[in-house]
């Protein structure tokens, strides 16, 4: 089960934990749409994420398209290892741009 | 040409030819009609007593399809790999690249002997092999988490390091997830221990694996495809098998245990 904390700010950060899967795409979403009210970009914090696969990864690019689309980008940082590896092999730095990633 | 309405307008046909035997018979999915079997004889024999990959383009008379053949030599027989595109890039704009990469992963997949495509009988052998540790029913992705984590427990008292076990896991996710999306949204888990490997056995009654699903983009609800999912399960475990068709598809994640 995926958990979202908020941070509100002039970069609000939405603080990820638990696991992304199948099932992380409405908490995901409402968690965005409400850190993305009135910002100009939202952070995504992988930190606390233990667990992705390609039903998390898929809806995590989804949404970073649709962010973009909307003029409010997601960046994501504190990417693990493991997280990262998913993500470089099913090549998502080029779906939503290397831009996307901090540090 | 099946019209691209239809559920399953790409499909994948295995057939496998014996050293000695006078035709080949199929493994997944139907003989195609338009397939001499004395060509495929001929070709599989070929591959198979040169040791040799061989693919060919297949085209028909009245409709160039372009669909490819692939002869993978295995040490006793040929497996004959197919993806009918059934006119589908007609249709849907032209997929034919995304095809011919499926396939030929597929066919490399075999020929390295990382994945094995299943007959009836060595489905019933090799699900039935070694200690049953585990068992889950699964029908929603609340149960996968629990099957996960139990799977996660075995793989770390069985001495498997910490990156292995994450890949691991993160297979039996594929494997379940596809099950809940395309497998008719519900099936079983097995954990088996064999003497030299854990092997996970994730089965359906499905409709059979659709391989269009391994093209598509993620959805607008953001599920990605069992594309990416196969890609994950193929470069992460130590061997797969696989069988599917209109009874079900089952797949066979082995990990090895000692070296």
């Amino acid at each position: 089960m995926l958990r979202t904390t908020i941070a509100q700010g002039p970069a609000p950060t939405v603080f990820l934990a638990g696991e992304m899967d199948l099932d992380c795409a409405d908490t995901l979403r409402e968690a965005v749409a409400e850190a993305a009210r009135g910002a100009q970009m939202v952070v995504l914090d992988f930190a606390g994420v233990e667990f992705i696969d390609s039903s998390g990864t898929g809806i995590f690019v989804r949404l970073c398209l649709d962010m973009k689309s909307q003029s409010t980008p997601l960046l994501a940082r504190n990417l693990s290892p493991a997280v990262r590896g998913v993500f470089e092999m099913l090549r998502v730095p080029e779906l939503v741009g290397e831009d996307v990633f901090q540090g | 040409m099946v019209d691209a309405a239809t559920d399953s307008p790409v499909s994948l046909q295995v057939y496998r030819y014996t050293l000695g035997d006078s035709e080949v018979r199929p493994v997944i999915g139907e003989l195609e009609p338009g397939l001499p079997q004395s060509d495929l004889v001929a070709h599989a024999h070929e591959a198979l007593t040169s040791g040799t990959f061989m693919c060919y383009a297949v085209s028909q008379a009245d409709d160039f399809v372009a669909d490819e053949l692939c002869f993978v030599p295995q040490t006793d027989h040929c497996d004959i790999l197919s993806i009918r595109t059934n006119g589908w890039q007609r249709h849907h704009g032209d997929h034919r690249r995304s095809l011919v990469e499926i396939l030929n992963n597929l066919a490399a997949a075999v020929a390295c002997g990382k994945l094995r495509v299943l007959d009836a009988d060595q489905l019933v052998t090799e699900t039935a092999t070694g200690e049953q540790v585990l068992h889950f029913d699964i029908s929603r992705s609340a149960e996968l988490t629990t099957a996960r984590e139990a799977v996660d427990d075995v793989l770390r008292e069985a001495g498997i390091d910490d990156t292995t076990r994450k890949r691991t896991t993160l297979c039996i996710s594929e494997a379940v997830t596809n099950m809940l999306l395309y497998g008719g949204g519900h099936g079983g888990m097995t954990l088996r221990r064999l003497h030299d490997r854990l092997r996970v056995v994730v089965a359906d009654r499905g409709p059979g694996l659709n391989f269009l699903n391994w093209m598509e983009p993620p959805k607008a609800k953001g599920q990605a495809s069992m594309g990416y999912g196969f890609k994950i399960i193929l470069d992460y475990l130590d061997a797969v098998g696989l069988s599917t068709g209109p009874g079900g598809t089952t797949l066979l994640l082995d990990r090895i245990t000692t070296n």
